[in-house]
Parts: C-alpha cells; sequence; structure tokens
C-alpha cells in the first residue's frame, strides 16, 4: 500500500483528534490572519496618512533640508523633476510643495505655526489628508491668489472666521522676515489639536513670491506611490538617476523616523505575540502525533517486523503531519475567507472608542478597525503555518523511526 | 482517599503518555504566563513611562495656565504646598516654566525654558537618568543646561556649545543671559524635544525676575499601588478651589485613551492566547481519556460503578493538571522572571521613539501580577475540567464490552 | 505659544516709531476727488518728523497689571532704511542697541556680548515690554502701499477744529486692522489720536498726542501713548526730551560692526 495512502487512513482513525488538531491550525491560521492583516491595514492607513500630511512616500528635497529645514535651501527646477518622476510606474502623484514655519496674526492675536504651500491642481483627497478634513468653505481656489486654509483650533485661537483676513510673517529666501496678508476660505479639523491647531494652507505661487522663490522652485516634491511598499525601492532607483544627483531622495522611513520607529516597534510586539500563539499551535501538534505514535508503537513494531525499513515509519508519520496540516490549513482558509472577507470591506467601527478622531505619532487615523492583506503576508502565513506543522511533526516522526521492533511488541 | 491512590497510580503507571500531556499543558500554562506578564509588563510600563518621565501622577497649576502659559499666572505660596503635600506622604516638585529665543551661533529657535527643584524633582520623575549625551544638570554649574533632541539638531549644537537666551522679565525687562549645553535628552515628549530646554529654578528665577511661586507642581504616589483617585482627593483637600489638580489622565488625554486601548487590545490578545490553549488541553484531555476507553470498560467489567469511575477520571486529571501547573508554574516564571529582569530589547527596531507626546522605552520589560500568575492556573483547571466532561460520561455508561471492543 | 513672541529682543528703533510710523499717510493712495489735497495733507503731518537725518533722546514709560518700568534712550536716524537706537537708561540694560538696517534687524546685547538677528517668530512679540509689537515698528516701508486714505470728516468737534481721516487697507496688503482713523488739527495738522480697528470694525488699540510744544524747528507733540482697547487701564507712553534733524551722520554707524562700540 502507498504510503501516502496509509498515512491519509490513519490520520481518520481518529476522527475526533484529527478534526480539533486540525482546528487549532485552522484556528492559527484566522488569528494569524487577523493579527497580520490588522497590522497590514493599521501600518499602511498610518504610512499613507503620514505621507498625506505633507511629505509624501518618498520626498525630494534640497540638500540638508530634512536634517535643518530653511526657506534658503530649496529645490530647483521642480517642474522637471516632477515630470521625470511621474515617469515612473507605481508613482501616483507627485504634488511640489513649500513647506516652512510662520507667525499667523489677526488683530487680536498671534500664533506660531506651520503652513504647506499647496498648488491645487496637484492636490486631492488621495495625496492631500487636508482635502479630506474640510469642514467648513473650500479648499483654495488656485495656487495664485490670496486664500488660505486653517485649522478650525488655529481659526479659534486668531478669533477668524471664513472671508477674514490673516497675516502670515516668515523668513524668505535671504533670511529676510517678509509677511503677506490671505483671506480664510476654508477650515479643516483633523481631529489632532496639535495638528489643527497649528497648520495652514497658502497657495503655491503666491508664497514663492512672497520667498522669492522661482516658479520652478519648491521646498519639496511629495511623491505618492500607489502602495507604500514600493518607497524603498523606488527611492534607490531615483537617487541612481543623474538629475537627482544634487537632490535629496528620502522615503517616509526617514522623513518621519518616530512614525517609522513606532510600527517597527508595533510590529515587534505583534510577531512576538503571533509567535507564542505558533509555539501553543505547534505543542498542540506535537502532542497529537506523539500521543498517536506512542499509542501505534506496537503496531510500528509489527509494521517493522514485516519489513517496513525505520526511513519509511518517519516518512509515514511525516506524512500524516503532512495531511493533518493540509486539512488544517483548508479548515483555516474556508473558517478564514468570509471573516476576512467582512473585516476587509466593513470592519469594525471603533469611533465610540476613539472619539471622532485619533491621532498617533502625529499622524491621524480614521477610527474603523480594518483587515488587508498583503500577497506576501497570505504566503508566509499559510507556509509558515505548514511549516510549523512539519516541523513540530517531525519529532514524533523520529521516534517512530527509532522504535526497535521487539522492544515495542513487548510494550503495552 | 482511596480514588486519588487509585487515580495517582494511574497517573504514573501510564508514564510515558502522561507526561507528554501533562508537558503540553504545562507549556500552554508557561506561555499564558509569559504573554500576560509582558502585557502587563507593557501596560505599567507605559505608564510609568509618561507619569515617571514628566507628567507625574498629579499636577497642580493656576487655573487657565495650561491654555495660555502666562509667567504671571503663578502657584502661590507653592514651596509651603509644596512641604505641605509632602506630609501627607506624596512626593512633590515645583516646576517653573518661561518662554522666549534661544540662539547658537548658527541659529535660533523659540524655546520653553523649564527651571525644575534639583533637590526633588528626581524625587518626582526620572528625567534626569533619560539623558542621551553628555551629563544631566550640576548645582555647581548654574549655567550649564540640558536641551531637548531635536532642539540641538534645530541649533546645530552639541555639548559645550554656547546658548543665548533673550526673553522678557516679569518686570517688563529684558532677560537675557548665556548658557552652554551639558546634556541633550532622549526623546521625552513632543515639547521637550522641540524646544525644551532644562535648568535650576533658582537659575530660571533669577534669569526672569521671579523671586518666588511655580507654574507646576508635579506629584507622584510613593507607593504605585494606593488609589490615584484618593491622591487626588488629598491634595484637592490641601490645595482648595483655587487652584487646577488634575491627574495624568486628564493631563493627557489623547495618551490615556491609547493607554486604554492598548489595554483592551492586549486582552484580546490574551483570549487568544487563552483558546489556543484551550484548543490544545481540550485535545490532550480527550485523547488520554479515549484511549483508556478499554480500561475503563475492564474497570467496569470488574464492578467499578459508573460514578466511582468519574471521580476517578477527575482525579486523574486533577493530578494531572496540578503537576502541568506546577511544572508550567515553574517554567513561565523563570522566562517571565527573564523579562522582567532584562526585557525584551526591540531597540534594533527603532532607537527610543516617541509619539503623541509619549516616548517608548525600546526595551519591553515583562511586570509581575498576582492575576497573571494565577489565571492562567484556574483558566488550566478549568479547560481541563470542562475538556474531561464528555469522555468521562461516555466511559462512565458505555457497556463494558463496548469499551473492550473499542477501537 | 504666545509667549514665544514675547521676546523683545528686537529693538525696533523708537525713534523709528515716532519718525516713520507716520509715513504712511503720506504716501498712502488718497482715493476721494480731493486727493490731491489729502495727499499734501497727510504729507505735511509726515513732515513733522521727516529729515534726511535725525538724532532724538526720548523716554518709555510701560504699565501694565504686573509692572511699570520706564527707558531713557537715544537714537539715530538716516533716510528711511537705516536707524540705530540705544538703551541709556536703566543700568540694566544700558549699552542694549537695536540696528536697523534694510530689511536686517539687529540686537546687541551686552550682556551677553552678542548681536542677535530677528526672526520671523519674534515679529508679534512685545517690544521692550510695551503695547507695541516689534511688528508695529516694522512696518513702515510696506505701509505706503497698504492704504486708501479719504477724508471722513471736517469741522468741529469736542471744541476744537479737526480733519479726519479713514484709511482702509488695500485688499493684498498684509495688515491685521480693517481701519485706522487718524485725526489732526486743522490748522496745524498736528496728530490728536489715531484710532486702531480690527475687521469687525471693533476699537483694538489708541495713540493719542499730546504736550505740544516747541521741539527743534517748530510745535510738535512731545507725548505718544498707547493705549490696548481691551485693557484700558494699561498704556505705553513715550516722551520726546530731544530731537534734531539734518545731522551729518556717516554710514559706519549703522553698520554690524558699531553695534558693540556703542
Amino acid at each position: 500500500m502507498n504510503l501516502n495512502t496509509l498515512a491519509w487512513r490513519n490520520l481518520w482513525r481518529h476522527k475526533r483528534r484529527t478534526l480539533i488538531t486540525a482546528s487549532s491550525i485552522a484556528f492559527g491560521v484566522l488569528l494569524a490572519v487577523t493579527f497580520t492583516g490588522a497590522g497590514d491595514y493599521f501600518y499602511t492607513r498610518m504610512i499613507d496618512a503620514g505621507a498625506n500630511m505633507g511629505m509624501g512616500h518618498i520626498s525630494i528635497m534640497a540638500p540638508d533640508y530634512n536634517r535643518a529645514p530653511s526657506s534658503k535651501k530649496r529645490l530647483h527646477q521642480a517642474e522637471a523633476l516632477k515630470q521625470r518622476v511621474e515617469e515612473f510606474d507605481d508613482v501616483q502623484s507627485v504634488a511640489m510643495r513649500i513647506q516652512g514655519q510662520a507667525m499667523f496674526a489677526s488683530a487680536r492675536k498671534s500664533i506660531g505655526g506651520i503652513f504647506f504651500a499647496i498648488d491645487p491642481r496637484q492636490e486631492n483627497s488621495d495625496n492631500n489628508l487636508f482635502v479630506k478634513a474640510m469642514v467648513e468653505g473650500d479648499m483654495l481656489p488656485s495656487a495664485s491668489g490670496s486664500s488660505v486654509v486653517l485649522g478650525t483650533e488655529l481659526a479659534k485661537k486668531l478669533k477668524l472666521k471664513i472671508g477674514k483676513k490673516v497675516v502670515y510673517t516668515t523668513t524668505d529666501k535671504n533670511g529676510d522676515i517678509v509677511s503677506a496678508i490671505a483671506r480664510v476660505g476654508g477650515l479643516f479639523k483633523t481631529g489632532s489639536d496639535e495638528i489643527d491647531g497649528s497648520v495652514a494652507i497658502l497657495p503655491l505661487h503666491k508664497v514663492q513670491k512672497v520667498l522669492g522663490y522661482q516658479q520652478d522652485e519648491v521646498s519639496v516634491l511629495a511623491v505618492v506611490l500607489s502602495d507604500q511598499r514600493y518607497s524603498n525601492q523606488l527611492r534607490d532607483k531615483m537617487q541612481a538617476l543623474p538629475q537627482f544627483a544634487d537632490v535629496e531622495v528620502l522615503n517616509w522611513q526617514q522623513t518621519q523616523p518616530d512614525l517609522a520607529g513606532m510600527i517597527a516597534v508595533d510590529k515587534g510586539s505583534n510577531y512576538i505575540s503571533q509567535l507564542l500563539i505558533a509555539l501553543l499551535v505547534a505543542a498542540g501538534i506535537l502532542n497529537t502525533m506523539l500521543m498517536s505514535v506512542l499509542e501505534r508503537r506496537r503496531e510500528f513494531g509489527v509494521m517493522m517486523a514485516v519489513g517496513m525499513s525505520p526511513k519509511n515509519l518517519f516518512l509515514l508519520v511525516m506524512l500524516e503531519s503532512f495531511w493533518l496540516a493540509i486539512l488544517g490549513l483548508i479548515i483555516g482558509v474556508i473558517v478564514t475567507t468570509p471573516w476576512f472577507l467582512f473585516m476587509s470591506q466593513t470592519g469594525i467601527d471603533l469611533s465610540a472608542a476613539y472619539g471622532d478622531g485619533f491621532s498617533f505619532g502625529g499622524v491621524l487615523l480614521d477610527p474603523t478597525f480594518k483587515l488587508r492583506l498583503f500577497k506576501e503576508s497570505i504566503i508566509a502565513i499559510l507556509v509558515g503555518l505548514f511549516g510549523l506543522a512539519l516541523l513540530s511533526g517531525a519529532y514524533p516522526a523520529w521516534q517512530a523511526g527509532r522504535v526497535a521492533p521487539v522492544e515495542s511488541l513487548k510494550t503495552l | 482517599m482511596k480514588v486519588l491512590q487509585l487515580a495517582s497510580r494511574n497517573v504514573i503507571r501510564s508514564s510515558h503518555r502522561t507526561m507528554v500531556t501533562t508537558l503540553a499543558m504545562a507549556f500552554a500554562c508557561a506561555m499564558m504566563i509569559v504573554f500576560s506578564s509582558l502585557m502587563e509588563g507593557f501596560i505599567v510600563g507605559s505608564e510609568r513611562n509618561i507619569v515617571s518621565m514628566n507628567t507625574g501622577d498629579i499636577q497642580i497649576h493656576q487655573f487657565g495656565y495650561r491654555d495660555d502659559p502666562d509667567i504671571y499666572k503663578q502657584i502661590e505660596q507653592s514651596s509651603e504646598l509644596v512641604v505641605a503635600i509632602r506630609q501627607a506622604g506624596l512626593m512633590a516638585s515645583e516646576r517653573l516654566f518661561a518662554y522666549g529665543l534661544m540662539a547658537s551661533d548658527n541659529s535660533s529657535s523659540g524655546v520653553q525654558l523649564r527651571g525644575i527643584d534639583l533637590d526633588f524633582e528626581s524625587t518626582v520623575t526620572q528625567i534626569n537618568q533619560h539623558i542621551q549625551t553628555g551629563d544631566w544638570l550640576d548645582t555647581a554649574d548654574p549655567h550649564g543646561v540640558v536641551i531637548g533632541k531635536k532642539l540641538a539638531r534645530l541649533l546645530d549644537v552639541s555639548i559645550g556649545s554656547e546658548l543665548v537666551f533673550v526673553g522678557q522679565t516679569a518686570d517688563g525687562y529684558m532677560a537675557n543671559d548665556s548658557f552652554h549645553i551639558r546634556g541633550v535628552l532622549k526623546s521625552v515628549s513632543a515639547e521637550i524635544d522641540n524646544s525644551g530646554v532644562i535648568m535650576s529654578n533658582t537659575m530660571l528665577q533669577d534669569l526672569i525676575s521671579l523671586p518666588d511661586g511655580a507654574h507646576e507642581i508635579t506629584i507622584i504616589r510613593s507607593d504605585r499601588n494606593t488609589d490615584l483617585d484618593a491622591a487626588v482627593q488629598t491634595i484637592n483637600a490641601l490645595v482648595g478651589d483655587d487652584l487646577e489638580v488634575l491627574n495624568w489622565q486628564q493631563l493627557m488625554p489623547v495618551i490615556s485613551q491609547f493607554l486604554e486601548t492598548a489595554q483592551v487590545q492586549s486582552l484580546i490578545m490574551l483570549l487568544f492566547t487563552y483558546i489556543a490553549v484551550a484548543s490544545v488541553v481540550l485535545n490532550a484531555m480527550l485523547m488520554s481519556v479515549f484511549e483508556r476507553i478499554h480500561e475503563f470498560g475492564i474497570m467496569k467489567a470488574v464492578g467499578v460503578r459508573p460514578w466511582q469511575l468519574i471521580r476517578i477520571i477527575y482525579a486523574e486529571t486533577f493530578i494531572q493538571t496540578l503537576l502541568a501547573s506546577i511544572l508550567g508554574l515553574l517554567l513561565g516564571v523563570s522566562i517571565t522572571w527573564y523579562f522582567v529582569r532584562y526585557g525584551l530589547d526591540l531597540s534594533s527596531l527603532s532607537e527610543g521613539i516617541s509619539f503623541a507626546g509619549l516616548a517608548l522605552d525600546p526595551v519591553w520589560y515583562a511586570a509581575w501580577s498576582f492575576e497573571s500568575l494565577l489565571s492562567p492556573i484556574l483558566f488550566l483547571f478549568v479547560m481541563t475540567t470542562v475538556a474531561v466532561i464528555y469522555p468521562a460520561i461516555k466511559a462512565a455508561v458505555i457497556r463494558p464490552v463496548d469499551a473492550i471492543h473499542h477501537h | 505659544m504666545n509667549n514665544f513672541l514675547r521676546t523683545k529682543s528686537s529693538y525696533r528703533v523708537l525713534l523709528f516709531l515716532l519718525l516713520s510710523i507716520f509715513s504712511q499717510w503720506i504716501t498712502a493712495e488718497p482715493i476721494e476727488q480731493d486727493s490731491e489735497r489729502v495727499h499734501d495733507l497727510l504729507n505735511e503731518v509726515d513732515d513733522l518728523w521727516r529729515g534726511k537725518s535725525s538724532y532724538a533722546i526720548t523716554t518709555m514709560q510701560v504699565k501694565t497689571e504686573h509692572y511699570t518700568r520706564s527707558m531713557k534712550m537715544e537714537g539715530w536716524s538716516k533716510g528711511k532704511e537705516q536707524t540705530l537706537f540705544k538703551v541709556v537708561e536703566p543700568l540694566r540694560e544700558k549699552g542694549t542697541v537695536t540696528l536697523k538696517s534694510g530689511n536686517h534687524i539687529y540686537t546687541y546685547l551686552p550682556k551677553t556680548d552678542r548681536t542677535i538677528k530677528l526672526t520671523s517668530g519674534m515679529m508679534m512679540g512685545s517690544w521692550m515690554g510695551s503695547h507695541l509689537t516689534n511688528d508695529d515698528l516694522v512696518k513702515e516701508a510696506r505701509l505706503e502701499e497698504d492704504y486708501d486714505a479719504s477724508i471722513s470728516f471736517e469741522g468741529e468737534r469736542d471744541g476744537q477744529n479737526i480733519i479726519e481721516f479713514s484709511l482702509i487697507p488695500r485688499l493684498d496688503a498684509a495688515v491685521v486692522w480693517g481701519k485706522l482713523v487718524l485725526i489732526v488739527l486743522a490748522d496745524s495738522h498736528i496728530p490728536l489720536v489715531e484710532y486702531y480697528y480690527d475687521e469687525d470694525m471693533l476699537l483694538a488699540r489708541t495713540i493719542s498726542f499730546s504736550d505740544i510744544k516747541m521741539i527743534g524747528d517748530r510745535e510738535r507733540p512731545a507725548v505718544l501713548r498707547v493705549v490696548p482697547a481691551d485693557k484700558p487701564d494699561e498704556f505705553t507712553e513715550f516722551t520726546y526730551l530731544h530731537l534734531e534733524f539734518d545731522l551729518e551722520l556717516n554710514d559706519r554707524l549703522f553698520s554690524l560692526s558699531s553695534l558693540k562700540r556703542r
């Protein structure tokens, strides 16, 4: 009889035991999908939200700008660089932006804050968080003009409403103090008081004039990718181009090290949790297989006595583990799919727990708990659990192969 | 007694099988203990990080100071108040703040000066142990200051660099003095990282001509296991209605909310671990009873009554679980002890990080708690009891003939 | 955050304040038919303080809820672009110098022997603990283009024959105010009071002029008092002790290297 068939049949001699063990593997699949999926979703959301707050997944900047930002340092020929970057696959959008510190003043009050100067034609809700967060009035009508969009908290502190004016004072390309006026055209609310209380969105061309920049000079080209995972690879590709020799090309990990660190640590603890559960699943499989080997010692003894080699016995038990793992994975996939589909499409709304906005490491999140799985993650989970099952079957299989025929006949 | 004897003899007799089941359960138990302790450590650790780095358990301010930190919004008679708080059995220290411009040779930036009480600050926070480079403040060097990590980068300065402060004194004159950098902090909070300059409060009082009073009193419980609300009440009784007394959760609602969420998450993780354990235990116990149906059949045939059989099975299970929990406890406690002492070093993943104003320690320590040791064992007992119900009843009601021919 | 701004390191020159805060009137573009006249009148007001160069000694008194302080200073100016200002009293601040040269503003601090360049973040800070911000003192040159001026009242009010000018900031002007109102005496064209309104046309602050007497070659108000509308008990008051025009001043006086020597 074929070893394979024998292994399969052996499994079904203890239906209950096999099913319980298989379901513990299936449970492992469910858990791994949930944890990894939550991570894949959560991290992608955070990275995307972080990128959409101004710097993109990849930022192209003047040398040293990232370390010590200053309006003196600017990117020249940004227009040409932008066109070159847009030629890359997976680049979703490239936005020219100027970022800087400014004082915002009304007749009543003045407050220090940050401005992003943008060209509204290059911005949309997919690459700019603030576009999505508008609550009153409109986003800038054009890149010139003198409209400004303020965070709700900033407007409140300045005692300003839509249509009122605000004077912003900043430092131009020569280090001189310059100021200009803008009228409040809209308000955004991200939910983070820190951001809503300090950020203003200004028209790009107007700010270029104020700072003494040329039309194609900006502080950053914010590159948003179709998938944040390509950021390293694309950054390296861009860096290698001669046009980019004199500029700095950085990925989001470099422009937002706090976010990167937070994700790394969170990932670390997520992996540790998963590892513990994997160990438990492995213990379950090991237990099952070992029990089944121990109670069949006599049987193995007989098989060896009739000429089965220890190697084949080892193989037999390994095959049992193999089929058990396959069975478990299949049940796992069957059970997990509807859960995953529900969680990836609808998700669980946690807004009651979080309030209407939740900022995490300065990055804003929408409070829905959802799952998303990268292809690599799916493969990693299946291969990981499968390998785990085989590995835990190895010791019992080795035990089975080790049984001396005569000795095993003696026991029991 | 007889039942127990019989049971233990049975357990010992089937040593190999028992060992496998017991080890699986012991392992599961140990995992639960380790995981609970790590989770406990995360919660305690992040709370301690927040509280002991900067905020303390409770802070006192003049009403309105937190919204608009005006140097004139002082706490009157703060030193008397601090003494009274210490007498009430809590640790307390005064702080003074001022704002202005700090200029280095190459650059300048708006800063927050923090004047701290060098004798008592270390009784309420551990910020003095959080130096990245250089040294902490020293009374012998009043012009030596410790500054935030990002501020150091912004001003492009290092240890020994000279800084000039320009600001305004409380009596309307110009506050101006030069300082040098003694130390640069690790990540503490967004505010300190970006703009914090720490010096002694006597130096700052001198600089801004504010001879007494403080803007903030930071309080910490001597024993973290005592009730926070009770401490708040003690302080409220001391300060009356004129000052704002807030606990750290009120001072940092976002972080406190984040911690609550993290606690729920860790409970969910723990629940999943328990479910995984349950499946291991259930399977192990089911197997170990079912495969002995044959044996039980014989016992029934020689006159053991069903009720007695159930008792024997349960007694065996009990002994086995006890054994497993002792082993699990030993293993779990040793692993936990390691993590409590040395922690799980995540610093290779990232150097110290901060988010939402909370600085994270890159080493993850476990923490002891009575629950994280007891609940896994209780859970183990409950699980085995439940797992054995079905096979035990089956063994009890099965006809001896069927049992003997089982399989 | 606002306290970041309460740094008054920049010594925008008092002189500059007194001389130039009105230079806006003259060049502000009149919108009425009698634009010629508005232009001439404002020019005349401005001439009160205008010269090729000047030297002044003034005192400043500040009263706030928390403190009362006074200060004496000397100032030099040459053209519109160069101004230097030095504290004489009190001893605590003696020797502190502010230099405005073109678009740059520097402060020399004798205590730390350092010169600091004013940054944008400090513009809205209180100037020397007074009720003026650094920005108030800086805005001069640009304000010329910032307002449309008209005569909104002419005749007798409160027993005095006056002319009232209304100055409305232009749409693109970097001005936080909603309107400025300047009242001058009809015959001598000496200013009496100036009102600053916010965008909702609520009074934000008042600058009043008093103690009209012979200073230098003609009658001028010797005292200028700033009162914030939301704190009517507080004020900042400047008094001219001495003022002379058209002296010979060397350009080197207004260089960075002269700061320490002074």
